[in-house]
């Protein structure tokens, strides 16, 4: 059952609805020039305090990628103050990220000390703990790289917490943590699924984005 | 110095060239046969194949292990001079001179050197170096923990822990205790002297367990091989069914035949037809029979013997099984296709009667807890009532057949019934399951025993089988010997630990096994007629019951009681009827 393409000639796309989805986009990614250069071209009206704050947002960002944890989290409290207490899994998240820094500098009295102070407190709750046990564990290796946790001192695992980060602030200032774009992709490929389940071989394929572009 | 006395008379002794002299006086052990008349009052050293001497009739014991572990008996038991002499005399070491080094260092907490002296010992596993060295660093790093020596315990994990690359997750867990040390406290003492000696003791010991025997002897090995041989001993004694019996090591352990019940001494006569079932209660204190007469007699027990409680009636029907509640305060009887009734045991009174209309019960039983009885109903269900009658569940099928037993284990969680001719349903309350045993030839009862593990179940074809029932069930042993053509003969468990099945037999006589090896011990002769029951009493391993078509019941015991009677009254024989 493959989709006649005939068929989507027949739904209109409203040209706003597009220039939102981009724009949803756009904002989510801090992309700040290209967000003012584009609704230059295409005449849209102003999000309100979007641009300040993405700014701000996009430095916290890039903190977080970098590894330098304490300055995103001292950004994020003048951003929004009392978002990390009521978010504890990304608050140990950040710290950890610090820990990882200092251990990954080899200042194992300093990682120790900050451990300490900051993250055994976590520990109170039993959910903290194997999380806990997973840092602890770098200390134990001469070489954390080569340790069974060498995945904490990866970009994979900063860009995760990042991105947690960025969705957290989103949420805080009501805005929608996920880009419609992603969603709209996400929405295709989860209905392609269900419909290939409920009509096996004479079902439509699964959803590929690459052969989507492509065709 | 190992070898000729000094004290003894001249005449005694050997003219021993220079050479053999030699050899002694640097204490080295002797390998060829000395002849010679003062040898003769020693042990002479044999040689096995493999060119080591060796001890013991069948010369499969090596002298310098024997030599070893009576060592280490002796430093066990306190005897350290002893033991040092020992090793000085016979010129067997316990241990090489390093491993003495090692285990010294390890008690001073030298740890080190004890990881240096590990690698001379020469280990031929890589793995158990490295677990042993482990266990050391890890006694090294707890210990730095209790000075409050962060810094050093932490070195210690990084720097000679974890390049051993063994054991990943208990690195995780020692990462832990460095930032919060107060979750090892709680798992250990606080730092003291006392039992700073007592954990370095307990390392050792653990390192004894890892280290091969022949390095180091393990501990208490004598006295682990001496209990091995005495429990061979008592479970190939066949006899063995009185608790008082201890053990010496002087003599191998068997027991004379007199522990087992065999002498009638009391026949009981109350009953007006054949008796059909028969069980002690659980504590032992009373016996309830059951006949085709329609009564149940309930029997009190004591030191005086076996007297007449209460007799029960109100059934119309014959009585096919009777069933004790846990606690013993009360009876279940089951006519044949007709009712249950509950009775309590002091009074004699019935408290309640189980009826389904239209329908006639089978068999009865009682839940662990004493608050739900459950029995077995001529439709092939099984149903389950409160005590005050009302109706619980049922459960429909192939459950039971038209006369059949039923048992339900004392954790409330298996009720097993005969659900075919050739089948007996196992049937888990909780989880739904069943499980079956299936026999070829056509059971007729069974038996559960009292740890739930076993089932004992007669067949037509005169032999009585035992299952396992615990997982699979698997069939365990057979008996046989009895003689059953056409009536339901009962067996059971008895004795001390259950260690003997006994049975009815329609040849008159009582027939007892021993479990274990399944030998026929007893046959014991008395009834006339068939015996259809049997129980043996849980609270006295020597007092058995049987009863029988020829309307009696004989109470079996051992020969010291009876002899003591046979003043008393003519044959020794004690008869008790119906009249109080």
């Amino acid at each position: 059952m493959e989709v006649d393409p005939r068929l989507y000639e027949q739904i209109s796309v409203n040209d706003n609805d597009i220039h939102n989805i981009v724009m949803s986009y756009l904002v989510h990614n801090c992309f700040k020039e290209t967000v003012e250069s584009f609704i230059a071209c295409t005449g849209m009206k102003q999000p309100s305090d979007h641009l300040e704050d993405m700014e701000k947002r996009k430095r916290i960002y890039q903190f977080a990628l970098e590894g330098n944890a304490l300055k995103a989290i001292e950004l994020t409290e003048e951003l929004a103050a009392n978002l990390l207490e009521k978010n504890k899994d990304l608050h140990f998240d950040l710290l950890s990220l610090h820990f990882v820094e200092l251990v990954c500098s080899r200042k194992c009295t300093e990682a120790l000390e900050f451990a300490q102070m900051k993250l055994t407190p976590f520990g109170k709750e039993q959910k903290y703990v194997e999380k806990l046990e997973d840092f602890m564990a770098l200390l134990a290796y001469e070489e954390p790289e080569k340790s069974p946790m060498f995945h904490l001192l990866s970009l994979e695992y900063r860009q995760h917490v990042a991105d947690s980060l960025n969705r957290a602030i989103l949420a805080h200032a009501n805005h929608p943590t996920y880009t419609a774009m992603e969603r709209l992709i996400q929405q295709t490929t989860v209905v392609r699924q269900c419909l290939n389940q409920e009509h096996g071989k004479d079902g439509p394929p699964p959803f590929s984005l690459k052969d989507f572009l492509r065709s | 110095m190992g070898g000729v006395g000094d004290n003894e008379p001249a005449s005694k002794r050997m003219k021993l060239s220079s050479e053999e002299l030699r050899h002694l006086s640097n204490g080295s052990t002797l390998k060829e046969p000395i002849v010679g008349s003062s040898r003769n009052l020693m042990a002479q050293p044999l040689q096995s194949e493999g060119g080591e001497e060796v001890v013991g009739s069948k010369g499969i014991i090596k002298k310098v292990e024997f030599v070893r572990i009576i060592a280490k008996a002796l430093y066990s038991l306190g005897y350290i001079k002893s033991g040092a002499h020992l090793e000085e005399e016979s010129g067997i070491a316990l241990h090489s001179s390093l491993v003495n080094v090692f285990m010294k260092q390890i008690l001073e907490g030298d740890w080190d050197g004890s990881v240096v002296t590990l690698n001379n010992i020469g280990l031929t596993d890589e793995m158990t170096l490295k677990s042993a060295c482990f266990l050391i660093l890890e006694q090294k790093f707890f210990e730095f923990l209790d000075e409050e020596k962060v810094m050093d315990a932490l070195k210690t994990l990084r720097t000679e822990i974890s390049p051993l690359c063994i054991n990943d997750s208990r690195v995780r867990e020692l990462s832990l205790f460095i930032v919060s040390p107060s979750r090892c406290f709680s798992i250990r003492s606080p730092k003291q002297d006392t039992s700073r000696a007592r954990s370095r003791t307990k390392l050792l010991e653990k390192l004894q367990k890892l280290l091969p025997p022949t390095d180091i002897v393990p501990e208490r090995r004598l006295e682990h091989l001496v209990e091995q041989a005495l429990v061979l001993q008592r479970d190939a004694c066949m006899f063995h069914n009185s608790l008082y019996k201890e053990m010496s090591l002087y003599a191998d352990h068997q027991c004379a035949r007199d522990q087992i019940p065999s002498y009638a001494l009391q026949i009981l006569q109350a009953h007006t037809d054949e008796i059909w079932s028969l069980q002690f209660s659980h504590n032992g204190k009373y016996l309830a029979s059951s006949s085709n007469d329609c009564s149940t007699i309930i029997w009190e027990v004591d030191a005086n013997g076996v007297s007449l409680k209460h007799k029960l009636s109100g059934h119309q029907k014959p009585i096919s099984s009777v069933s004790w509640s846990p606690n013993d305060h009360q009876l279940l009887t089951c006519g044949v296709e007709e009712v249950v009734r509950r009775w309590d045991v002091s009074s004699g009174e019935c408290l309640h009667v189980y009826k389904k209309a239209g329908l006639g019960m089978v068999s009865c039983g009682w839940s662990p807890d004493g608050k739900w009885i459950f029995s077995g109903v001529n439709d092939k269900s099984i149903s389950m009532w409160e005590l005050d009658g009302k109706e619980l569940e049922c459960w429909k099928g192939q459950r039971t057949l038209k006369i059949s037993d039923l048992e339900i284990t004392s954790d409330g969680k298996q009720i097993i019934s005969i659900c075919r001719e050739t089948e007996i349903l196992l049937l888990d309350r909780e989880a739904k399951v069943e499980r079956f045993i299936e026999e070829d030839e056509t059971i007729t009862s069974f038996s559960l025993s009292r740890d739930n593990r076993f089932l004992l179940v007669n067949l037509l074809n005169q032999e009585i089988h035992l299952w396992s029932i615990e997982g699979d069930p698997k069939l365990v042993s057979k008996y046989r010997g009895h003689k059953r053509t056409r009536f339901i003969i009962r067996s059971c468990f008895g004795g001390l630990e259950e260690a003997y099945i006994a049975s009815g037999s329609e040849d008159s006589l009582v027939y007892i096994w021993h479990r274990g090896t399944g030998e026929l011990i007893e046959a014991l002769p008395g009834h006339s007629g068939a015996v259809n029951c049997v129980s043996w009493n849980p609270a006295n391993p020597h007092m058995l019951a049987s009863a029988s078509d020829d309307r009696t019941i004989r109470i079996w015991g051992l020969n010291n009681l009876s002899a003591k009677q046979k003043d008393t009254h003519g044959n020794g024989i004690h008869r008790c009827n119906g009249s109080t």
